[in-house]
């Protein structure tokens, strides 16, 4: 039976190990040594990333964004396939140094990991009739709207329009048929969801998406905390790509006009403010 | 089980004006359907006696086409359906002001009403037909003998099955929040959804629709003790 006191030193030295791994070096002279960026991207959410049935590669949105900041850096991209639950813990495990997952930008992950400037933003949006003339947020002031029971985006809206009246119907197709039928004044869900619900209706030409988000999940890439010289060179880099218009092209390319999400784009990545 | 009850959410504040707010809109609901059905109920059993084919033929499609066609499917054919048949202004009225609980409202009482007139026509069957006839004999037209003197008898007789009936109605009213009517359960679900504390909300909810349902029951029962010994059958 080993000692307490050896027990206790091969601990120690685990602990010492464990603490001074990632933490031994400049992670950016790390990896332009390595010639490889390790990102954790999903393989399964299109458009932002997932396998392409051709060639079986994984290719969207996120990936893209990665591959041009590997490429800034002068490296090869390397995906590694994460889920939500997952990419934190292999991020702070050094299997990975960078997520490019999907990720909100929230004040809670801030207590674990960094952030970079966000490079894409989604939401809760409002829907209305074209014909309704409401453009604005505050237009909904002391009007009804619809919404799906047990949403998150319920109390959001009440939270942004406090005088507006939510309708909260079963499901989401009772919810924009009284929209259609003029129930109510306007709809509001994810922007995703109501884009669907939208692009299905006969006249799709009718409803029109209000461009002010309710409440917005900006994404931001995930790093280490600690390792300023990296962050501020992916940030330096995010920025670069905005100026050069490289970030918008890729933007158009999984949300444009022709793809299956058609978003327009109210961002521009500048900062990491949520 | 690694639940945590926490009934705090009950107390004074937000969520328990919320279960007030749905409790009394149950109560209105109920309370007005209860009213029209009660009256369409009687309207479509005394039409099911009556001497003409036509009324009597109306009556019984009405009773089997509303008794054979779910609840829920007819509110929604009232909030959905039925507006679309309204002029514009007339709908752009109509939405302004509270629509979900008109449509509700008119779902229960076309509803309950069925049913209602079903029981009520049995209280009529249970007074012997010799006191129409005689009722006619002494020169009362058809509605005069049905108004003075078998309905007040058949109604009598007729109040154990409207009491249940009536129990039906304010339970029933729960399917109203389909159409986004903020009634008892649904702000019980809203509590649900805000707090995550199911077994709460449900409980809380579950006790005053038990309340309400006991206060209905005990006053048919009062009323069933004092109207003994007043029907001539």
């Amino acid at each position: 039976m080993p000692s307490f006191a050896s027990l206790f030193a091969v601990v120690l030295s685990l602990v010492a190990t464990l603490a001074a791994s990632p933490a031994n070096a400049d992670l950016l002279q790390d990896v332009k040594a390595r010639g490889e960026l390790a990102v954790g991207v999903k393989d399964s959410t299109p458009p932002f990333g997932f396998i392409r049935e051709n060639d079986r590669s994984i290719v969207g949105y996120d990936i893209d964004i990665a591959a041009a900041i590997a490429k800034a850096l002068g490296v090869k991209l390397k995906t590694v396939p994460v889920t939500s639950a997952t990419r934190i813990p292999e991020l702070m495990q050094g299997r990975i140094d960078l997520i490019a997952a999907t990720m909100t930008h929230t004040h809670e992950r801030e207590q674990q990991i960094a952030f970079s400037y966000t490079y894409f933003v989604t939401g809760q949006k409002i829907l209305v009739k074209r014909s309704s003339g409401v453009t604005q947020l505050a237009q909904l002031a002391g009007k009804r709207l619809s919404s799906v029971r047990g949403s998150t985006s319920e109390q959001n809206i009440k939270a942004a329009v406090p005088s507006a009246t939510v309708l909260a119907f079963n499901d989401y197709p009772s919810a924009f048929l009284a929209l259609t039928q003029g129930k109510v004044a306007a709809m509001t869900t994810d922007e995703t969801i109501l884009l669907a619900l939208k692009n299905k209706a006969p006249k799709p030409d009718d409803y029109m998406l209000l461009e002010q988000y309710v409440s917005s999940e900006p994404y931001g890439l995930g790093m280490r905390k600690g390792e300023d010289a990296f962050r501020a060179e992916v940030n330096r880099i995010l920025v670069e790509l905005e100026r050069s218009g490289a970030a918008a092209k890729t933007f158009e390319i999984w949300f444009g006009p022709k793809s299956d999400v058609p978003l327009k784009r109210t961002f521009k990545i500048e900062n990491d403010k949520i | 089980m690694n639940y945590h009850f926490d009934f705090d959410v009950l107390l004074p504040g937000q969520y328990r004006d919320w279960l007030l707010d749905g409790l009394w809109t149950t109560l209105q609901l109920s309370g007005v359907s209860l009213v029209f059905a009660l009256l369409l109920a009687i309207i479509v059993a005394v039409m099911r006696m009556s001497p003409l084919k036509t009324l009597r033929a109306i009556s019984a499609s009405y009773v089997e086409f509303v008794r054979n066609t779910p609840l829920l499917v007819q509110m929604l054919f009232w909030y959905f359906g039925a507006s679309q048949l309204f002029s514009d202004s007339a709908a752009q009225w109509l939405y302004a002001h509270n629509y979900e609980f008109v449509a509700a409202a008119f779902a229960l009482v076309f509803y309950t009403a069925a049913f209602m007139a079903e029981d009520i026509r049995s209280g009529f069957r249970a007074i012997p037909r010799e006191q129409m006839e005689a009722a006619r004999a002494s020169g009362l037209s058809f509605l005069q003998s049905v108004r003075f003197v078998v309905l007040p008898q058949a109604m009598r007789v007729s109040v154990p099955p409207l009491i249940s009936q009536a129990l039906n109605l304010i339970k029933n009213s729960s399917l109203a929040m389909a159409i986004g009517v903020a009634e008892l359960t649904y702000q019980a679900r809203q509590i649900e959804s805000y707090t995550f504390k199911s077994f709460e909300a449900f409980a809380a909810a579950t006790v005053l629709y038990l309340v309400i349902s006991l206060i209905v029951t005990a006053a048919g029962h009062l009323y069933a003790t004092r109207a003994r010994g007043r029907i001539y059958a």
